[in-house]
């Protein structure tokens, strides 16, 4: 019960409640025979919140494009490790890096692993669809802020295709699947995808 | 046979139509709970399912308690819920009417069953149940009963007299939540049965009593919330420590339920072939869970990549059930998932080495299970012509859809027999007997041989009603072979031991779980249609430590006993 969401309702109750308090004062004010209208502090106000809830998803799009960038980072180590053991013949160390590279494609495609699946949800739960258009579109899935249906496929596609590899690791076969991502992962950022 | 199957399963052309017609009237199953004496209610909450725990329904069984190599059935009962006072108002919420009962029923030499419930002491602790597992958890030579519920889970220890006593406070396992789907397995490979549970929803029993529909459905009714807008659950892992106790191993195993994902069906199988049970976690509306075991007592998990935990669109699924099983003939694992009404239930089809395929579409599993909402799920050769058909219990969870049958049928729906012709499945159901013409909310679904005739029986719970036992009168038609597995001074039921059959050109492939369909656990002596075949060329036992037992030129239409040393 003393969780940070726990905390954050409370500042964010406290927050209301001044604005609350400061508005009426301004409603007082107008009954005294000033001109009809939206008190301008309350205008006020509301401009800071309409900035500070579209920051906030912006930064939401930035952290998701920085959950995607490590995990992009994280499979470019993969690749090169399985590179390495494919060269070296290392077949077990070739196994085990396309195994590594795969989940990592596919959390590519889901947008973030199953814990981030978690906090996505709870965005749902919460009635946050930060592209609610794009969704009834087609385009995103429920809850996605980056991936587009169309990336997610070419990213699980991939994914499966790599893992798939891992039993017979094969350089060239790799080198195919890699593209792929790669294309998927340069027209995502450039959103044309 | 083996071959064709598969390269019909493989060829885009291939279609119901090439496939060779069947004679009429092969399946014909008859619901003979009640003239068996099989008569308890199951309860589930109250009659608008106003909450998710409404209309979660709860499991069966059938397991040999007493080892007389008769099957007996266990039921796993919820509560019974009503308004607070008669014509209260909504807002005051509802209050507990009646604690179900869980009900043991011994099979008798005449086919029928005796209530045992309360001489056994089984009837549960006051919870509000959910799930059954069976397994001899400490080897002593009994099945044992882990029933998972709104509560703490019980572990009814067979004493071997016919009585049970919970210990699971005593081990370690009670995990007070909403415990579902669970299983039983040997994680380590070091003999000791370890414990899988799954969790959904995180709430309390005042916010079930407090609940109200306010999900809105079409814009035609209001029905209850969820599971979206109510916090998953984590599963629990359990590592045994020889039987004597258990240890939360959760995080250490590699089982966190990072997703919080609302769990619903366990099965633990070996669906890469490499000698160790994997763990399959079927998911409501998250990508399912496939931990493949490392061989160290740790596991991975590998659903998304190895295309088992979404369907073909990439999308997760409403799942609550599952089956498993070879369905497609070609010596790997099938994963049947069973999902909401409006969606396939899913095909995964095993590739081999623990890789699987969405062929929903093109086996006609998702086509036929498109428009009712799907629970327990069972393979099973229903007509022993040699192949796995499919059996689906089906029910939706919203009552206020009966208002508006026209949109996608009603709360109480027919449950589905899918037959297996060359790897392509047809609906049958119209043609399965009185046992397939009734219509329940259906949910928990078991198999087995209740009454040592050849052919395989089903066992479904349905909400707020007794359960139907479809006994089949058809099925021995064909040739069959049953095998039952001991492992001599060790558990009654040998968990991860494989069977595989070869006969009449055909091999093919059972195992044995503790934990399966939805929140159910069969017959633990796994069944083989031989279809024309008088003798089995070879019966191969595959025993836990990779061992293997075999038997040739084995006699048809008997059931067996392979024991492991023999």
């Amino acid at each position: 019960m003393t969780s940070a969401r726990a905390r954050r309702f409370t500042v964010g109750a406290a927050l209301a409640a001044g604005i609350l308090v400061s508005g009426a004062g301004d409603v007082r004010a107008q009954a005294g025979g000033m001109p009809a209208g939206t008190p301008p502090a309350m205008v006020a106000t509301y401009e800071s919140l309409a900035d500070a809830i579209l920051a906030v998803k912006n930064t939401e799009v930035n952290l998701v494009r920085a959950i995607l960038g490590t995990g992009h980072a994280h499979a470019q180590v993969e690749l090169d490790r399985a590179r390495k053991a494919i060269k070296a013949g290392d077949a077990k160390g070739a196994q085990a890096a396309l195994e590594g590279l795969a989940a990592v494609v596919g959390q590519l495609g889901t947008e973030g692993d199953s814990a981030v699946g978690a906090v996505r949800k709870r965005l749902l739960e919460g009635g946050h669809h930060h592209n609610a258009a794009g969704e009834v579109k087609g385009i995103y899935d429920e809850g996605f802020v980056v991936v587009t249906r169309a990336a997610r496929q070419a990213f699980l596609d991939a994914s499966k295709a790599i893992g798939l590899l891992a039993r017979a690791p094969k350089g060239d076969a790799l080198e195919t699947e890699w593209k792929k991502v790669e294309a998927t992962w340069a027209s995502l950022m450039k959103g044309s995808v | 046979m083996l071959c064709l199957a598969s390269a019909c399963l493989a060829a885009s052309g291939c279609t119901h139509a090439g496939a060779p017609a069947p004679p009429a009237g092969r399946f014909h199953f008859v619901n003979v709970a009640a003239a068996s004496g099989i008569d308890r209610i199951t309860w589930a909450g109250r009659p608008g399912k106003e909450h998710l725990l409404d209309s979660a329904g709860t499991g069966a069984a059938f397991l040999d308690y007493d080892r007389d190599g008769r099957l007996d059935v266990y039921l796993v009962n919820g509560w019974r819920l009503e308004a607070s006072a008669p014509g209260a108002p909504a807002r005051e919420g509802s209050r507990l009417a009646e604690r179900g009962r869980h009900a043991l029923y011994r099979g008798l030499p005449d086919g029928t069953f005796r209530d045992v419930t309360g001489e056994a002491r089984v009837a549960g602790e006051g919870h509000w149940g959910s799930g059954v597992a069976v397994a001899d958890y400490d080897a002593d030579g009994w099945p044992d009963l882990l029933i998972t519920g709104f509560g703490p889970n019980v572990l009814y220890r067979n004493r071997g007299d016919g009585t049970f006593e919970n210990v699971a406070g005593r081990l370690g396992i009670e995990a007070p939540g909403w415990n579902t789907g669970a299983a039983f397995f040997d994680a380590e490979g070091d003999g000791d049965l370890d414990l899988y549970v799954a969790s959904y929803i995180a709430c309390t029993l005042d916010e079930v009593l407090a609940a109200r529909a306010t999900l809105d459905w079409k814009g035609l009714e209001k029905v209850a919330l969820g599971p979206f807008g109510l916090k998953g659950a984590p599963d629990h892992y359990f590592r045994s420590e020889g039987g004597r106790r258990f240890v939360d191993a959760t995080s250490e195993a590699g089982l966190q339920d990072r997703g919080l994902a609302y769990g619903f069906a366990v099965r633990a199988a070996d669906f890469d072939d490499d000698g160790d049970l994997d763990l399959y976690v079927a998911n409501d509306s998250d990508p399912n869970y496939l931990y493949r075991n490392e061989g160290n007592g740790t596991f991975r998990e590998v659903g998304v990549w190895s295309g088992c935990a979404l369907d073909a669109n990439g999308a997760a699924q409403a799942s609550m059930g599952v089956a498993i099983g070879d369905a497609a003939g070609d010596g790997a694992l099938d994963i049947f998932t069973t999902n909401f009404s409006q969606d396939f239930s899913t095909f995964y089809r095993g590739l081999g080495g623990g890789f699987f395929d969405d062929a929903s579409e093109e086996t006609g599993i998702g086509p036929a299970t498109f428009l009712p909402m799907s629970w327990g799920a069972a393979f099973a050769d229903f007509d022993n012509d040699s192949d796995l058909d499919l059996v689906v219990a089906s029910g939706h969870i919203y009552p206020q859809i009966d208002g508006h049958p026209e949109v996608l049928g009603t709360f109480r729906q027919r449950n589905l027999l899918l037959e297996n012709r060359a790897g392509r499945f047809v609906d049958v159901t119209a043609e399965a007997g009185p046992g397939f013409e009734a219509v329940q909310s259906s949910r928990g679904l078991a198999v087995g041989d209740y009454d040592n005739d050849g052919d395989v029986d089903i066992l479904i719970t349905n909400l707020d009603a007794p359960p139907d036992l479809l006994r089949n009168e058809r099925g021995n038609a064909g040739s069959w072979l049953e095998v039952a597995c001991e492992i001599p001074g060790g558990a009654a039921i040998p968990i991860g031991t494989a069977v595989t059959v070869a006969a009449g050109g055909r091999t093919q492939r059972r195992d044995i779980a503790s934990g399966d369909s939805y929140v159910s656990s069969h017959d633990p002596r796994p069944h083989f249609g031989l279809g024309d075949a008088a003798t089995a060329d070879t019966v191969d036992v595959r025993w836990p430590d990779g061992s293997h037992t075999v038997q040739r030129g084995v006699a048809a239409r008997r059931l067996i006993t392979m024991r492991k040393g023999s």
